[in-house]
């Protein structure tokens, strides 16, 4: 099932499967196409959004996890 | 790599915030360092001396940077320090335990062809969290030294100040055969079309 990095609920995981944001932007922060994330946290409004990649927490605006899209497995 | 009239060579050191950067510096340079505002700026740097053999070194430490297009004016500073090549040798400090994380920026230092040598600190905590690191296969793919160090107990730190002089520029067409060649970049599932030797495709 497909979902935006920003609809995720805590505790669940999936693969990434889509950037439409710059992906530079995630990319140097370690998110990228095909790995595999965690949700930690997702604040209301304007985030922060954190997940965690490869036991590294990353953290974006709400803005920016809208534009991910996520595979639940 | 060019050394200065005097035999002094510049030794940038770059790597994502929080890899053990400071702590190595500090471990290579002793007691002499001397922190300096960058100009137009609030940002400070510290630069100090290690004596290796007959060579001296000034090392700097930037501020720490997730990439080569800064987000804040720290960022910016360490983008700064390296286009004005104020190092003539760039030391990329990877934290052992997100090494991937890292390599975004060793990468992109890596394709602006500067001598680079790379620190892969933390190791003790890989160990602690069985987090297996392949140091010497990272230095054969990517053809510059890789040095594992602890910085808070110095351990391969002497190794590291001997390595500066083997410093390399990376032979980025040949780090994407050789990726190309063994496969071992792509993740399992995902397949990474249409780039060759990718560093993260989106
Ligand atoms: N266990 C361990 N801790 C380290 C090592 N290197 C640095 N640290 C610690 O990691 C934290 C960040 O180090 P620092 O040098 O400030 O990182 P910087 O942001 O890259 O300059 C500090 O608490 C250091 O004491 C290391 O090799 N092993
Ligand atoms: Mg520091």
């Amino acid at each position: 099932m497909l979902k935006t990095l920003s609809t995720l609920e805590f505790g669940e995981t999936g693969r990434v499967t889509e950037i439409r944001a710059s992906r530079h932007e995630l990319n140097c922060m370690g998110l990228r196409t095909g790995k595999k994330l965690k949700m930690i946290t997702r604040q209301p409004i304007k985030g922060p959004v954190v997940v965690l990649i490869d036991e590294v927490e990353i953290a974006m605006g709400l803005d920016l996890a809208a534009q991910v899209t996520v595979n639940i497995e | 790599m060019k050394e200065q009239p005097d035999n002094t060579i510049t030794v940038l050191m770059m790597g994502n915030p929080n890899v053990g950067k400071s702590a190595l510096f500090n471990r290579l340079t002793g007691a002499n360092a001397v922190v300096s505002n960058y100009p137009g700026t609030t940002v400070d740097y510290t630069a100090g001396k290690l004596i290796e053999g007959h060579t001296t070194y000034e090392i700097i430490d930037a501020p720490g940077t997730y990439s080569l297009e800064p987000h804040d004016a720290a960022e910016k500073v360490a983008v700064l320090l390296l286009d004005e090549r104020r190092g003539d040798v760039v030391m990329i400090v990877l934290d052992a335990t997100k090494i991937e994380r890292g390599l975004y920026l060793a990468f992109e230092i890596m394709e602006r062809e500067y001598p680079c040598i790379i620190a892969l600190n933390m190791t003790d905590v890989a160990h602690d969290k069985q987090i297996k690191v392949n140091a010497a296969g990272i230095q054969r793919l990517l053809g510059i030294p890789v040095v594992e160090t602890t910085a808070i107990s110095g351990e391969g730190v002497k190794k590291l100040a001997g390595a500066i002089r083997k410093a390399q520029v990376a032979d980025m067409d040949a780090i994407r055969k050789r990726l190309e060649g063994s496969g071992e970049d792509r993740d399992e599932t995902v397949p990474c079309p249409g780039c060759g030797g990718c560093r993260g495709c989106g």
